[in-house]
């Protein structure tokens, strides 16, 4: 079977900046897969490319999702194919009420019922949004607001869910909560690809993982090779 | 007690007016980051293009009203598609987009002078009587007309902005356009959709306005000003302080004309707006119109 996403020989530029060079990826259904790297390694250029949300014109390579070709589509065409993004640094609407924020995470979507059972779904999943139901979303805390950011991908009733950096500015004992979420939703049947520099919990969490330096993917295997790999410990996991 | 009366109701009107318009600038300013000059020139296209359906095509007032709300929200859509979006797309210098609203403005006020003249056109009555009497003040019916209407309009909006699917995406969009992408919403269709009901909002102010000044081709570009000035005072950027505004300015200067002088009700209005600049530059809902996001 095809895999659920497949990234062929894939670059970006950025201007004159060639940013992502060449990279192959592919993500299988239902599996959690991460991307892991230091700062500026290209792997939020990568997820944001693939989910459509920066400029076409810099694309070279194929990005085949469920079988079609989706490179250079407008991002919310992308999304109403069924690969949702969460965007690094949570990006909720402040000013909308976390109801009002879910809703729009469905907003492609006509199906009444199904709508109602994913929003029981995520408040079960984060009973702290359902007590918080009214607030403005720009008052919840960072780690609130990250569970905000997943719940709304979710109503968007995702195949494949990407995520960027879910730990990004988030009190460590709640990053815990976070990765035990995306776990659960994971084991739901949604298929996962997330970006993360906290690499020892994203091998923790994930299935597979890819090691991207400077725009390169220079390691790869499932997240039990990665975290025994000796440069992979070296570099990435503090010996 | 009379005089009082009088000019609390025309104040109302003509600020109810200014509110109209002045929520399309904080509209477009929200979803498109702008500041538009065209807003008043398309209240004038409205009055125009409202006057013609009502009186060459023989039309009612009322379907003439709704023709023209239609009519202008799709110049306003195809403004925002055809000029707005194209100059964005390439990336120039945000001031030169606004530049290019003013170049737009000029278009429509000239244009409008080639097809409809340089002179006043009267405006039918749009009710057979010439006043009624409200606490035994005689007040011309439009002008009743223009503050009810004007008020629905609002709710109206209010409405579809808060409850329907549309209008939160749009709030949605306005906020954070990258995330409004990554929920599936199209913010090229929302950000179009900004610019059409800004327009139209304008077009029905001057199909309300044209039965009680008139129709010429400045009509809306004073008004266009002095809502610019409204939506300030109210804190540009935020629906509800053009709303606030604009009735605050209309009333201060309806007042400032009766009982100071009618001459200066302008320089009047505009001391106000720089008074407010220095006070309270956000305006009275507290908006950071200047640093926002």
């Amino acid at each position: 079977m095809a895999p659920l996403l497949e990234v062929r020989d894939f670059h970006y530029y950025y201007g004159h900046i060639h940013s992502v060079k060449g990279i192959n990826l592919r993500v299988e259904e239902g599996e959690m897969v991460t991307i892991i790297g230091a700062n500026g390694a290209g792997k939020t250029t990568t997820l944001q490319t693939i989910s459509g949300l920066t400029e076409a014109r810099g694309i070279r390579g194929k990005i085949l999702f469920d079988g079609k070709e989706i490179q250079g589509l407008k991002g919310h065409v992308i999304t109403s194919r069924g690969m949702v993004q969460c965007l690094e640094g949570r990006h909720v609407f402040s000013k909308l009420t976390v109801a009002e924020n879910l809703r729009a995470g469905a907003y492609r979507r006509k199906d009444a019922k199904g709508i109602k059972d994913d929003l029981d779904y995520v408040y079960a999943l984060f009973p702290r949004l359902l007590e918080r139901e009214t607030q403005l979303a720009g008052t919840l805390s960072g780690g609130e607001q990250q569970m905000l950011a997943m719940g709304r991908a979710l109503m968007g009733k995702p195949k494949l869910m990407l995520l960027d950096e879910p730990s990004l500015g988030i009190a460590p004992i709640v990053v815990r909560d976070i990765f035990r979420s995306l776990k659960e939703i994971n084991q739901k049947g949604i298929t996962i690809l997330f970006v993360e520099q906290n690499s020892k919990i994203a091998l923790e969490t994930a299935n597979r993982g890819y090691v991207m330096q400077v725009g390169e993917i220079v390691a790869e295997g499932t997240s039990k090779e990665l975290m025994s790999d000796e440069t992979v410990k070296k570099a990435y996991l503090g010996g | 007690m009379e005089v009082f009366l009088g000019l609390l109701i025309s104040g109302l009107a003509l600020g109810a007016v200014y509110s109209m318009i002045g929520i399309g600038y904080s509209l477009i300013y929200k979803a498109s980051g702008l500041m538009t000059f065209v807003q008043g020139d398309i209240l004038t296209l409205g009055a125009f293009l409202g006057l013609t359906f009502n009186t060459m095509l023989r039309l009612p007032y009322w379907l003439s009203l709704i023709l023209t709300v239609v009519v202008v929200f799709l110049i306003g859509f195809l403004i925002e598609k055809g000029i707005i979006r194209r100059l964005l797309n390439k990336d120039v210098n945000l001031i030169y987009i606004v530049l290019s609203t003013i170049a737009l403005s000029y278009v429509i006020q000239n244009g409008a002078q080639a097809i409809w003249g340089g002179t006043y056109l009267y405006f039918p009555s749009v009710f057979s009587v010439t006043t009624v009497e409200i606490l035994g003040v005689a007040v011309q019916p439009e002008v009743i007309l223009c503050f009810v209407m004007a008020l629905v309009g609002m709710i109206c909006l209010y409405i579809f902005m808060n409850k329907t699917k549309n209008g939160t995406a749009m709030r949605a969009a306005s906020m954070d356009r990258m995330a409004a992408e990554a929920c599936g919403i199209n913010v090229s269709w929302t950000t179009g959709l900004t610019w059409g009901i800004a327009a139209g909002l304008a077009a029905a102010g001057g199909m309300l306005v044209g039965p009680i000044y008139s129709v010429y081709i400045t009509l809306g570009a004073s008004l266009g000003k002095k809502a610019y000035a409204g939506a300030v005072i109210g804190g540009y950027g935020n629906m509800y302080g053009a709303m606030v505004g604009g009735l605050l300015l209309g009333l201060f200067e309806t007042f400032a004309a009766g009982y100071i002088s009618s001459e200066y009700k302008n320089l009047m209005a505009y001391i106000l707006l720089i008074l407010f600049l220095f006070i309270r530059p956000t305006g009275i809902f507290n908006e950071r119109a200047i640093q926002d996001e």
